[in-house]
């Protein structure tokens, strides 16, 4: 007995992201109809063009892959106790580094692990001076990392435009080589071993966090930061640590996304396949629960909306733009921790009456 | 739960019932052990002093919350002059006359005295009425003897000074019900006295009092009746002109602890720890140019008295690497520690038992084992080349709970949030212990232990002690210090202001001492 | 440079510094309370289409700046609510609340017709006031005003001695009476008010259009001003002032020819961003915020 309510407290969290899910697609439920759609077509038409067949699975998986690096920046930063909002702009200048890596040439296997390796440093050096200002300053990093966003998005604008730009086609940067492209797991689909990237991701990140003193010495920072400092556990090591590692991994999903995702193998003008990877990443993470396995389900989740909005924007043609409305109704609902001790409330009244 | 009362010729007997309390229990959400208040029955009358005793954790201040509107009750009734109340705010306690002053000061710091005045007063919102205030707490001053500067910033007065603020501030509610949670940790014992004057006065007017304390002498010599409490549970009700010291502690303690306990003298002549002309960073205003200088050796228990907020947490924080020095030295196994990071320090063999052992000694929101080994974690068995090693740390952590007789559910999946203080208390007490570690620094080490628990620790501390490990005990309890030292050093705005053998210390001079060795100021 | 070059510039910083300021003393109230709402961007993008929406239903401009008012009161009862008595997440929150802005706006926006860019007719935008070298937005003057008053209200008033105190020790506030709870919300309704007014500033006033891009992390930059000023609305005047003169500057200076060769365009927009990161890290070490700012209040 005892067992089996640990066991249902195991999936509370579960219950809480999923509840925060049916109010987030209620929410844009009630938008549709406010506008003269039919939500229950629209939905359907959304969930059959993300889930309905096995190419959409793997249009959905290669979608979810830049979504998982980007929501382990988050959850890194998060278990140690910071609001690292910065994915977005270290993603832009992975990409740009990856491409960059493309202006040399390298037997195939090592091209590619040099060019994942520059993203990764890339965007650790991007990350650096948010933790360096924070440690030596104080700035919080909410208000640094968004500049370094808006700062990363005009200086990407400027190597697309000025620096990396494809000599033939002045609207792009120039291709990934053919040595450093990550291949096509499926034929015709977007999906690519971009994804193997991310799980290898989410496995370092699972047993550093759990398994490591240096994951210990963050989660401790995280909850307590004054109990973490009694037991000899460095506050600034800390904070460098998380924006370090999540620099990386965010670099590394810029990677993915131009090293792996056909037809471009490029960085356009204006950006379009990074744009809002970051910020997504920090809703996915959040319904993760910011943990690592509970990412990858739910970037699954996001990169199926993503996918399926797609589909809806032609068939009852709503727009894709609802999709991020129920991502942000979402992250409000799971923001109130009260929320599920409402909902069994209301529901024992419900019960009570019935 | 039956009245031990007879009935007695002690004033305030006929008296009104100001505040009744039937049946109250109180239990925390996700603590796991037991309730916090075992249907509780208490009362306060008009004109008297009514103490509540017991020891830390006995749920004396979780009473006054729920009786001042600041926590709900699980259940029960409170009435106030007969009449059945539900009070979910202070502010709806305040309106019935009743207030508290927690222990833990409520002001604002950033304030000053009359601003801070000014925050429950109801005047009308966009207008300022400083100068009234200022003119009724002077008036307020006279009336009662308490001496404070309206304008004076909280966070310039000291510890005393500020309790004296947060009593003005509540009798600006012209209360008539007034619980007082340990008003007299900040205070020393001159102060003490003073403020029993003012309680009394304050009685004598009509109102009714209620004193918590854990201190024998102080319910002797304020209160007409005494309820005794322990473990959330009553312990019966009495006049205090019908009961004795030893009956009262018997009832409070369980069993009595020994005045003092008997060791062989000092085996070390090596320091453990030494301090010269040490100013703690943060201090530089108030302590003296001179700074503190003390020395400990090994296998010596050095107590430090003195009033809380004389510089004692910010001595701890810097002889613990927690605080830079602004001015002097710290010399550890006569090692210069000066500005090393805490971990220096603990590797170097200094254990600190923390006041705070809820928010310093643990992260509550980690697992037992987690936090068994929060300060062995990095070396082994418990972890190789960074990667830990869990089936180490369960041993380990199953030996400590044994040890120390914790009671966890288990290791891997209770966060410590959900413990007991006197389990936390515990814990904290079998890892920073277990290494048998050359210097202890140990704030509070027995606060919210029980009776036999304390006496256990004191074994262990003796034990460490023949062993050679140098223990600092830190602690406002006189009687702690007093029955556990072999010097005892008395702490008064960031100096030692004198130093005595322990056994046979006199109580009279330390309480000199602690008030700075100044005679006190004379009584209103 | 020409004198009436000069006035340009200085116009313009005027202009820009109204929404940042606004959000900025808005912001201001409630974190003296306690309350950090990283939700500012997310209120400006929200109240500056609903305020444009406003403007042209009922073709007055007033009506659009208080639909923009509405907004915000709205979503800072939401955040305020939701962080106070149901004990939520205030960064969390935040985000929730720039997520669902940006996403609500772009698909608003291409509900109703125009994707990305929506214009606010010329009659319903804010009448300029003529200055003889220049027009100025009365709107400047307000938040000059409100500055002040806002000023007054925190460190004159007894309701400000009650919202710092609520800020510095939510217990002791409580203790003395005071609904620690529903007081921050109130400042959460006010910082919205502020921040809403502010949006619609930007659609009806000062672009005459929305879209989906038109705040540009002003929202952020409001909050690094904040932090500058140390909580006092005098110096968010000034806060907003210099970040208005970079804002202005690099709008001013993309449609100069000349310089537009010396330095590429993109470092230009850079400037308010690298300005807010160098000011903020040399303003932080002064600021002394309240101690509870950030934490739910709860009793036990």
């Amino acid at each position: 007995m005892s067992s089996f309510r640990q066991f249902l407290q195991r999936l509370n969290p579960l219950a809480e992201s999923l509840l925060a899910g049916v109010i987030g697609l209620a929410i844009g439920a009630a938008i549709m109809l406010g506008f003269g759609y039919n939500p229950v077509v629209a939905y359907a038409s959304l969930f059959s063009g993300s889930f309905g067949s096995v190419y959409s699975w793997a249009e959905s998986l290669a979608n979810a892959t830049p979504l998982i690096l980007t929501a382990l920046t988050f959850a890194i930063a998060m278990r140690g106790g910071l609001f690292n909002i910065g994915a977005e702009g270290q993603l832009y200048i992975g990409a740009l580094a990856a491409v960059t890596v493309s202006l040399i040439h390298l037997p195939p296997p090592l091209h590619i692990i040099v060019a994942l390796a520059a993203a990764m440093i890339a965007g650790m050096l991007w990350s650096l001076p948010v933790a360096l200002l924070k440690t030596t300053r104080g700035v919080h990093e909410v208000i640094s990392t968004i500049m370094f966003n808006w700062i990363a998005h005009f200086f990407a604008f400027y190597l697309i435009a000025n620096v990396l730009t494809d000599p033939k086609r002045g609207e792009k940067t120039i291709s990934i080589a053919e040595t450093s492209r990550l291949g096509r797991i499926m034929p015709d689909a977007s999906l690519n071993y971009g994804l193997v990237v991310a799980l290898v991701a989410v496995v370092v990140v699972l047993f550093l966090l759990w398994r490591t003193t240096a994951g210990f010495e963050l989660r401790a920072t995280g909850y307590n930061p004054e109990s973490a400092n009694y037991a000899g556990i460095s506050w600034r090591k800390q904070v460098l640590r998380a924006f370090l590692i999540g620099g990386a991994v965010a670099g590394l999903a810029g990677a993915v996304q131009v090293m792996g995702r056909p037809p471009t193998y490029a960085v356009l003008s204006g950006m379009p396949q990074l744009l809002n990877l970051g910020f997504d990443g920090i809703g996915v993470a959040m319904i993760g629960r910011n943990h690592p396995v509970g990412i990858v389900f739910a970037a699954i989740f996001f990169g199926g909306l993503m996918v399926g909005g797609r589909i809806m924007q032609f068939s009852p043609g709503v727009p894709l733009e609802l999709v991020r409305v129920v991502e942000g109704v979402i992250i409000l609902a799971l923001a109130v921790p009260e929320l599920k001790r409402m909902f069994s409330f209301l529901r024992t009244k419900i019960k009570g009456r019935g | 739960m039956v009245e031990q009362t007879a009935i007695s010729p002690r004033r305030a007997v006929q008296n009104q019932v100001l505040l009744e309390a039937r049946g109250i229990s109180k239990g925390f959400p996700g603590v796991w052990e037991h309730l916090i208040l075992d249907h509780i029955d208490f009362d306060v009358r008009a004109g008297e002093v009514h103490s509540l005793l017991g020891e830390n954790g006995a749920g004396k201040t979780v009473i006054a919350n729920i009786l001042s509107g600041y926590y709900g009750r699980t259940a029960g009734e409170i009435r106030v002059k007969g009449k059945a109340v539900n009070f979910s705010s202070p502010r709806e306690g305040l309106a019935h006359g009743i207030a508290m002053v927690h222990q833990e000061l409520m002001l604002v710091p950033a304030f000053t005295v009359a601003q801070n005045v000014m925050v429950g007063l109801k005047a009308p919102n966009l207008s300022f009425h400083l100068q009234q205030v200022e003119k009724k707490l002077a008036e307020l001053t006279a009336h009662y003897g308490i001496q404070v500067d309206p304008r004076a910033r909280v966070e310039d007065l000291s510890a005393g000074e500020q309790q004296r603020v947060e009593i003005l501030k509540v009798l600006f509610h012209e209360p008539e019900v007034l619980l007082l949670d340990e008003p007299t940790s900040l205070l020393t014992p001159q102060e003490a006295d003073q403020l029993f004057v003012v309680l009394r006065g304050m009685a004598d007017e009509g109102k009714g009092i209620v004193f918590i304390t854990h201190k024998m002498r102080e319910v002797f010599a304020v209160s007409d009746r005494v309820t005794v409490l322990k473990l959330g549970k009553m312990q019966g009700t009495c006049y205090i002109s019908e009961t004795t010291e030893d009956e009262l502690t018997r009832r409070t303690f369980g069993e009595t602890v020994p005045d003092y306990m008997e060791r062989p003298p000092v085996k070390f002549k090596e320091n453990a720890l030494e301090v010269q002309h040490l100013v703690p960073k943060g201090l530089e205003d108030k302590a003296n140019t001179a700074g503190l200088s003390f020395a400990l050796h090994k296998g010596e228990i050095l107590g430090l008295a003195g009033v809380a907020g004389n510089g004692q947490s910010e001595l701890i924080e810097c002889i613990t690497g927690l605080r830079p020095a602004a001015q002097g030295e710290i010399l550890i196994l006569d090692r210069n520690m000066t500005d090393c990071l805490p971990r220096a320090f603990i590797e170097l063999g200094v254990a600190h038992i923390p006041e705070r052992r809820r928010e310093v000694g643990m992260v509550e929101q980690m697992f037992v084992a987690e936090n068994v080994v929060l300060k062995d974690y990095r070396t082994p068995p418990f972890s190789n080349h960074t990667v830990l090693n869990h089936k180490e740390i369960t041993r380990h952590t199953e030996g400590i709970v044994t040890r120390f007789n914790a009671l966890v559910p288990d290791l891997w999946k209770t966060e410590c949030r959900i413990l007991s203080g006197g389990n936390i208390q515990r814990l904290i007490l079998g890892r920073e212990t277990w290494r048998k570690p050359p210097v202890i620094i140990a704030s509070h080490p027995t606060e919210g232990l029980d009776a036999k628990a304390i006496r256990h620790t004191w074994e262990l501390f003796l034990e460490l002690r023949e062993n050679g490990s140098g223990i600092l005990l830190i602690s406002e309890d006189l009687d702690e210090i007093m029955s556990l030292s072999d010097r005892i050093g008395v702490i008064f705005e960031s100096a030692i202001v004198g130093m005595v053998e322990g056994k046979g210390a006199d109580r009279e001079q330390l309480g000199h001492w602690m008030a700075g060795g100044r005679l006190p100021a004379a009584t209103t | 440079m020409e004198l009436a070059h000069v006035w340009g510039i200085l116009f313009i910083s005027l202009h820009a510094m109204v929404p940042i300021t606004l959000a900025a003393i808005g912001e201001t109230i409630e974190e003296s309370a306690g309350l950090f709402n990283i939700g500012l961007e997310g209120i400006l993008l929200l109240s500056a289409l609903t305020g444009a929406l406003g403007a042209e239903a009922s073709g007055s401009a007033t009506i659009g700046l208080l639909a923009g008012m509405g907004t915000g009161a709205l979503i800072g009862l939401l955040f305020g609510v939701i962080n106070t008595y149901l004990k939520g997440s205030q960064l969390i929150t935040g985000v929730g609340i720039n997520l669902f802005a940006f996403g609500f706006v772009a698909l608003l926006l291409i509900l109703l017709g125009a994707p990305g860019f929506h214009s606010v007719p010329r009659d319903a935008q804010i009448q300029l006031i003529p200055l003889g070298v220049g027009s100025l937005s009365p709107l400047v003057f307000v938040t000059v005003i409100l500055a002040i008053a806002v000023w007054w209200l925190l460190n004159r008033s007894q309701l400000g001695l009650k919202i710092k105190a609520v800020g510095e020790n939510p217990a002791a506030a409580d203790v003395a009476g005071i609904r620690v709870n529903a007081l921050r919300v109130g400042t959460a309704i006010a910082a919205g008010v502020l921040a809403g007014l502010a949006g619609a500033y930007l659609s009806v006033d000062w672009f005459g259009a929305v879209t989906k891009e038109i705040t540009a992390g002003r929202g952020f930059i409001a909050l690094a001003t904040v932090v500058f000023s140390g909580l006092n609305p005098l110096l968010a005047l000034l806060g907003g002032f210099i970040f208005g003169f970079f804002d202005g500057f690099a709008t001013w200076i993309a449609t100069y020819p000349g310089i537009k060769k010396i330095i590429p365009w993109q470092f230009v927009a850079m400037a308010p961003y690298v300005v807010t990161l160098l000011v903020v890290a040399g303003a932080i070490g002064r600021v002394r915020f309240p101690k509870g700012l950030g934490v739910p209040y709860l009793r036990e």
